[in-house]
């Protein structure tokens, strides 16, 4: 998921540097801060999910978990993921530098999307449509940043059919993967701590 | 560590809230999660998703090596470009199906290989000139001249046997280059720690900011 330096077209990175601006911007503004603690934890989970690599068969795979973080975030997502991705350039060598703003887009975007789109679902009453609504957000805002990462690289000269083809058939196991956690971890906070999730109590138990 | 107790002011701050127990609860649960988290990171080992690889120099041929971090070498067939310095391009390899490469310098000057994996996937390797034999002609040239002056009271063929000593070390000093350019990709434990410490940080000096914001709010009021 990370694009390095040196792969994308100085306009791609300046939109892409812009877009992260705003969204940090907007997600700072929109934060409640008394929330801050969860966006650090959240930030954190992020900055250590890329590192585990999950066996699978032959290959590995590694949880972006952004569709559980715009989830318990919305917009705060945004300066999460950004400070997160930065730390990993830093001392991972995930990304670069110049490409901060591109990937940052091509996963925030995504959950913020997720969490408008999966926020009334995973506050259903029946668990089992929340779970599904989990598992839909979490394997969605994997799909939404393949298509975002290959549109980047066709913007840049790459065939967006080729790259958006490779992106996305080496990330089904992810997505797989992503779907179910998502799910889990849905109907674990709504269990143990639904305002997390800001699910409204009344309607889940009421 | 540091997160519980500053969780807790906060809950003990606001006094009467009535979920201020289970939330505790679910916050220490989150970071029990989140140790474990770390703990099996420790007995995993595992490697970033990066593009990794090496060009050693074995004799006058350049052998390179192309993959990911987590153990799946580059595809077969996988272009690699070679080009000089000033960026002319000398010639084109194609990848085998163990994700290595051979090719056959003919002039002794820095190498420059460039790989594209696809999906935003770039490596790009240097193969130093002085890396390769003195034979070759180059930016060498003088240097080899001076070697040869050097090994007068050899007997016998001077570059057969310079040859075969660069093949022999080359032999011998491939692994650790292999093992060195692993060890230097490999994100350490204080790494994450490290980043892990930057977050926190940051979230205390949010904390912080706004509780003096809130403060400066309260005194302004009374």
């Amino acid at each position: 998921m990370h694009i390095v330096d040196g792969a994308l077209a100085v306009p791609v990175l300046a939109a892409g540097a812009a877009m992260t601006v705003a969204g940090v911007a907007w997600g700072l503004k929109r934060m409640d801060y008394d929330h801050l603690p969860q966006v650090g934890v959240l930030s954190a989970v992020f900055f250590i999910a890329s590192y585990i690599h999950l066996p699978i068969g032959f290959s590995s795979v590694h949880l972006i978990l952004n569709g559980l973080i715009g989830l318990a975030l919305g917009w705060a997502a945004f300066p999460a993921l950004l400070v997160a991705l930065f730390l990993q350039a830093v001392f991972f060598g995930f990304g670069g530098f110049l490409v901060l703003g591109v990937n940052a887009v091509n996963i925030a975007l995504p959950a913020v999307l997720v969490y408008y789109l999966c926020r009334h679902g995973i506050s259903s009453p029946s668990p089992k449509i929340a779970a599904t609504w989990g598992a839909i957000g979490g394997a969605g805002s994997i799909i939404i940043t393949t298509i975002m990462v290959a549109f980047s690289l066709m913007l840049s000269g790459e065939a967006f059919l080729l790259a958006a083809k490779a992106t996305f058939v080496a990330h089904i196991p992810v997505m797989i993967v992503e779907g179910f956690v998502t799910a889990a971890a849905v109907l674990l906070i709504r269990k143990v701590k639904p305002e997390f999730l800001g699910i409204d109590e009344e309607r889940v138990y009421g | 560590m540091g997160k519980c107790a500053v969780e807790v002011t906060l809950c003990g701050e606001r006094g009467l809230h009535q979920r201020t127990v289970s939330k505790q609860t679910g916050f220490l649960s989150m970071v029990g999660v989140f140790i474990a988290t770390v703990f099996l990171l420790i007995t995993q080992s595992a490697q970033a998703h990066n593009v990794i690889g090496g060009v050693y120099a074995i004799g006058s041929t350049v052998e390179g090596e192309v993959g990911f971090s987590n153990g799946d070498m580059a595809a077969e067939g996988t272009e690699v470009v070679i080009s000089d310095a000033a960026g002319t391009e000398l010639g084109r390899e194609a990848i085998d199906s163990e994700g290595m490469f051979t090719y056959e310098a003919s002039q002794r000057i820095d190498h420059y290989f460039s790989v594209n994996l696809s999906s935003g996937h770039l490596l790009d390797l240097i193969l130093p000139a002085d890396e390769l034999p003195d034979s070759l002609p180059g930016g060498g040239a003088t240097r080899a001249a001076k070697v040869s002056e050097a090994q007068v009271n050899f007997d016998g063929d001077q570059k057969a046997l310079q040859a075969l000593v660069e093949q022999a070390v080359a032999k011998q000093v491939k692994p650790l280059r292999k093992e060195l350019a692993a060890y230097k990709e490999k994100a350490g434990f204080q790494d994450i720690l490290g980043g892990i410490g930057y977050i926190f940080g940051l979230c205390g000096i949010g904390i912080w900011w706004r509780q003096r914001q809130r403060e400066k709010g309260d005194a302004s009021v009374s």
